[in-house]
């Protein structure tokens, strides 16, 4: 019994050891990129490079305020952010339905939803930019959120949850005489809080660092975001590392933070969506 | 009740939508008028300062300068081309003018340049001029110019004999074999095999046309030597195959001493590796039968829709102003595309940059053809497979040849 | 007629309930694919774009020429490469990871999910610039690693083959974080009695994990199989930022080759033709997953 216990503690040992070797391989550009953001611009490039700054210094981090309007492409990101979440929304409404309905044209329909999740994005670029340019909506915040507001990977992973929701649920709650919106909003919507975690952090990566389409649709600096700010201080021919690390780093953290204080959530979420 | 609160919810949305649509086109008051204009990368940065000069100068026009990042410029561009919706005046890198020329997207400036001296051809050093003009019509005025010249060590040259740049070819070859005679891991002469400027002005040098002034290719025998000349440097080791040996670096520490490059690399040199200074020069590029070198740099060009041609044409006339460019080269560090401005005490004085304002008189334009981008690529292919894959020489010139007469039929 | 109306009444909340969703993948996916399949049969270009009229319908030409384009073959084959190695490695590299995370309940456990994820949201330049030096032949850390136990420097980026192991390297690497979260969350979703069960029944660790914890992961395996066989059918990312399809087109990529014709030279028909190659290749794949599953199922 000694010897057994004797061998799990050596055996947890080991795993943390495993661990923390893979922990360091998988972070070291990380590691790598929030130091070099505190380097100056002759350290940063050095060959062969340092890990941590020599000199430390702000510098980088104050040119990203000063110099750029990053504080615009903060608020701009944020609103795409907020309305993406709206988004969410009608994603598990079409996942609840294409769960818990039965109707006419269900299946076709929903396999024509995962279809489009297999479309290369290059594809459609210029078409959805000519169709948003009909509709008069180039270079404002709706023609940036639009497109992105529903998503088939989301439809279906809310879909595989919602299926998990007994039914009988439901028909009480209809037997009581709740209308449809009722019980999709005060019953469902409280039931799949985990999964609606999940997709909230999923979309908060995705508008986060949406990049390509704000980009082609705004004609405007004012609409930019902080990606399409980000690779602004790359050069044609020369670029600056550090102040790009230091834009990098800005972007990064707060999904790191994100992260860390809601992973907890994420993962019931994602446990509970009937991936098993 | 719920239902209500959906639709509330609905016209929330929608009207936040078109508030925040609304939001970004200001009310223009009406004397004012607004020109859009297009930067690219750092210089839309930068723009914005040399434009508030202009705004105060002329009070009734607002300049809007969007910045573009050069790596997405492509997309968007292609967008308002698709479109139609495009700014009034436009910063275009020279090897995309006859793209967007062919596709009768630039407006013809010849109506104006009478009204514009700033504008005339003759301001601006030779080569320039050919990116200006497609066909019959001037497209663009050349903003800011760069072209290759020769970095290279003068302590190592020195102690190989050599107190002077390599003026020529052989001279190149000779200094470049005894360089990389130093020993094991150094080399003599740096090529980027993902450059494709070096063999075209290599052909050029060699007295070849590249592809000539009808669109035709010169492939004779003079651009088959420059070729050879070009992947000698490989097989005698002068040059390495790997691309990967950082080049500052590299050039710091004398494993190559020698590379061609733009003006760019003048800040980077000098950033990196400070205590290089003295030890390093530029120079006009070593020729053959001429010292042809290549000129770059952007245009500023007007969109064909633009609704303010007066203004814009206004805009880019003081921004080619001699003062402006070069209040724009302090601010910038572009080099001034108008040949009065090297005048300047800035230009003559130093010798880094002497050499680019002597190279510029001799510099030719890439051939303005649409397909120059793709026979490019397909150049560096072919060289690739000849330096790195061992194929043979001939016969994968023959097949190039072959490959770029079915992309100039099309 | 007036049947199709009144099912459409009684039954309206579904349909209410999907069309916002559906409003916006029409407009934004399915309209725009099909306009995209209809240019892939047309020679337009930057010319045609900015000028209707001189747009031309040359039937299969793209599709032909495509077919007996070398590159294009070649991006292809790589692509297949790609998948044929990276898919199973994201797989089995996740999956490990998470059972390992699940091992213990501790805190340092709970530190190594956020460390293990956030590859997969570090931002692309910060990826292409830092793999570029652990890459590099002549400074980079692997070939320094390889030199103190006496290896030859390895051309990570400078020879197809070994160029095409290096980027599915890296993508496993930013794919990491995702699926580790999906297989952990499944594992957790395993109920305790199964596990006491195979206890009770003798069964030691390895049998466990065999015969119990992987054929009740088989939902998660699924999924993640479907997301990262699609993902990496449209290998793009790695490719453009480190070797932009090169040395020698050893690395491009299907998606690579349409976004170049694209994008960069402007050949708008024949990229639309590409894609709609690259997604009959996705759709098979899919199909074939979906067939396999069914048959498992089955069983």
């Amino acid at each position: 019994m000694k010897s057994k216990r004797k061998y799990k503690k050596l055996e947890e040992i080991l795993i943390t050891l495993l661990l923390i070797a893979g922990g360091v391989l998988v972070s070291i550009p990380f590691l790598w990129m929030i130091f070099s953001s505190f380097k100056p611009a002759n350290e940063v490039l050095a060959m062969p490079p340092t890990l941590l700054p020599e000199n430390p210094t702000f510098e980088n981090y104050q040119n990203l305020f000063t110099n750029m309007s990053f504080g615009i492409y903060l608020r701009n990101t944020l609103i795409i952010v907020l309305f993406s979440f709206i988004g969410l929304f009608f994603n598990g409404m079409a996942g609840y339905a294409f769960a818990k309905f039965n109707f006419k044209g269900k299946e076709p329909i929903f396999y024509t939803v995962l279809a489009t999740m297999m479309i290369p994005a290059q594809v459609t670029m210029i078409p959805v930019y000519l169709i948003l340019n009909q509709l008069g909506l180039t270079n404002t915040m709706a023609g940036i959120i639009l497109p992105g507001l529903a998503a088939a990977f989301s439809i279906f992973l809310f879909r595989q949850f919602m299926s998990t929701i007994p039914t009988d649920l439901i028909e009480a709650a209809r037997l009581d005489g709740a209308g449809e919106f009722r019980i999709f909003f005060r019953l469902i919507v409280p039931i799949a809080k985990p999964i609606f975690a999940v997709q909230a952090i999923l979309t908060f990566i995705g508008a986060w660092n949406s990049f390509l389409w704000p980009l082609i649709i705004a004609s405007d600096q004012r609409l930019y975001t902080l990606s399409v700010g980000l690779s602004l201080l790359q050069g044609q021919h020369a670029s600056n590392f550090g102040l790009q690390m230091a834009g990098a780093a800005f972007m990064v953290v707060p999904i790191i933070l994100i992260f860390a204080f809601f992973q907890k959530y994420i993962i019931e979420g994602f446990t509970m969506s009937g991936l098993k | 009740m719920n239902r209500k609160k959906l639709t509330t919810l609905a016209v929330t949305v929608f009207a936040a939508a078109s508030f925040l649509g609304a939001c970004s086109s200001e009310k223009e008051s009406a004397e004012q008028t607004r020109i859009q204009v297009w930067a690219m990368g750092e210089e839309g940065n930068l723009l914005p300062e040399l434009a508030e000069k202009f705004e105060e100068d002329n009070p009734n026009i607002n300049v809007d300068v969007q910045a573009i990042p050069w790596g997405q410029a492509h997309e968007k561009l292609l967008t308002a081309v698709a479109s139609g919706n495009g700014p009034d005046v436009l910063q275009l890198g020279t090897t995309w003018v006859p793209e967007f020329a062919d596709a009768d997207i630039l407006l013809d400036l010849s109506p104006y340049l009478e009204k514009n001296p700033e504008l005339a051809p003759d301001n601006y050093f030779p080569g320039a001029v050919e990116s200006m003009m497609y066909g019959e019509k001037v497209v663009g005025i050349p903003w800011y110019v760069d072209t290759r010249v020769l970095y290279y060590r003068t302590d190592l040259l020195a102690e190989v004999g050599y107190d002077q740049a390599p003026a020529t070819w052989d001279e190149l070859k000779d200094a470049a074999a005894k360089l990389a005679a130093r020993g094991d891991g150094m080399y003599g002469y740096d090529i980027d095999l993902n450059d494709q400027l070096v063999p075209v002005i290599l052909s050029w040098q060699n007295g070849s046309e590249y592809i000539d002034e009808n669109g035709k290719p010169d492939f004779g025998e003079e651009f088959q030597g420059a070729l050879e000349f070009y992947a000698s440097f490989f097989e005698e080791g002068l040059t390495p195959t790997s691309g990967q040996i950082e080049i500052v670096d590299a050039f710091k520490n004398g494993v190559k001493p020698m590379f061609q490059s733009g003006p760019w690399m003048v800040n980077m040199i000098n950033n990196q590796a400070p205590e290089l200074e003295g030890q390093w020069g530029t120079a006009v590029l070593p020729g053959n039968v001429t010292n042809t070198s290549a000129i770059g740099g952007s245009n500023l060009s007007v969109f064909h829709n633009s609704e303010h041609v007066e203004e814009a044409v206004q805009f880019i006339s003081y921004l080619n102003e001699v003062d402006t460019q070069l209040n724009w080269y302090e601010i910038s560090n572009a080099l001034p595309s108008r040949t009065a401005a090297w005048e300047d005490a800035v230009f003559q004085e130093d010798p880094m940059l002497s050499a680019f304002g002597e190279q510029l008189e001799a510099t030719k334009a890439t051939p303005q053809i649409v397909e120059f981008e793709k026979i490019a690529q397909e150049l560096l292919r072919m060289l690739e497979k000849v330096v790195v894959g061992g194929a043979e020489m001939d016969g994968e010139v023959a097949k190039f040849k072959e490959t770029v007469d079915g992309i100039l039929e099309e | 007629m007036g049947d199709i109306f009144k099912y459409l009444y009684k039954n309206r909340y579904p349909y209410i309930f999907i069309a916002p969703a559906l409003f916006i993948l029409i407009s934004f996916s399915i309209v725009p694919i099909v306009l995209a399949f209809g240019i892939s049969f047309t020679d337009i270009n930057l010319r045609g774009l900015a000028d209707w009229s001189r747009i031309s319908f040359v039937g299969l030409d793209n599709y032909i020429s495509l077919l007996t384009d070398d590159v294009f073959i070649k991006s292809v084959l790589n692509t297949l490469f790609y998948v044929i190695i990276g898919v199973p490695l994201v797989i089995v590299c996740s999956m490990g990871t998470a059972l390992l995370l699940n091992y213990g309940k501790n805190r340092i456990f709970t530190v190594f999910r956020a460390v293990y994820y956030m590859p997969s949201i570090t931002n692309i330049v910060a990826v292409a610039v830092i793999w570029g030096f652990l890459y590099n032949t002549h400074y980079g850390l692997f070939n320094y690693l390889l030199s103190v136990v006496n290896i030859d420097a390895v051309p990570w980026l400078e020879q197809p083959t070994i160029a095409k192991l290096s980027l599915i390297a890296l993508a496993v690497w930013k794919g990491l974080g995702l699926n580790m979260i999906i297989f952990l969350a499944a594992l957790q979703g395993i109920p305790k009695e199964y596990y006491e069960a195979a206890k009770i029944d003798g069964a030691n660790r390895w049998q466990t994990l065999r015969h119990v914890t992987i054929p009740l992961l088989s939902f998660a395996t699924f999924f993640v199989t479907i997301t990262t066989l699609i993902g990496w059918l449209q290998f793009f990312e790695e490719p453009y930022v480190m070797t932009n399809g090169g040395p020698l087109d050893g690395t491009l990529s299907m998606a690579l080759f349409i976004y170049r014709n694209g994008f960069q030279l402007s050949e708008m028909g024949y990229a639309a033709a590409g894609s709609f190659i690259l997604f009959f290749f996705i759709i098979v794949a899919t199909i074939v997953q979906f067939k396999v599953r069914k048959a498992d199922a089955d069983y």
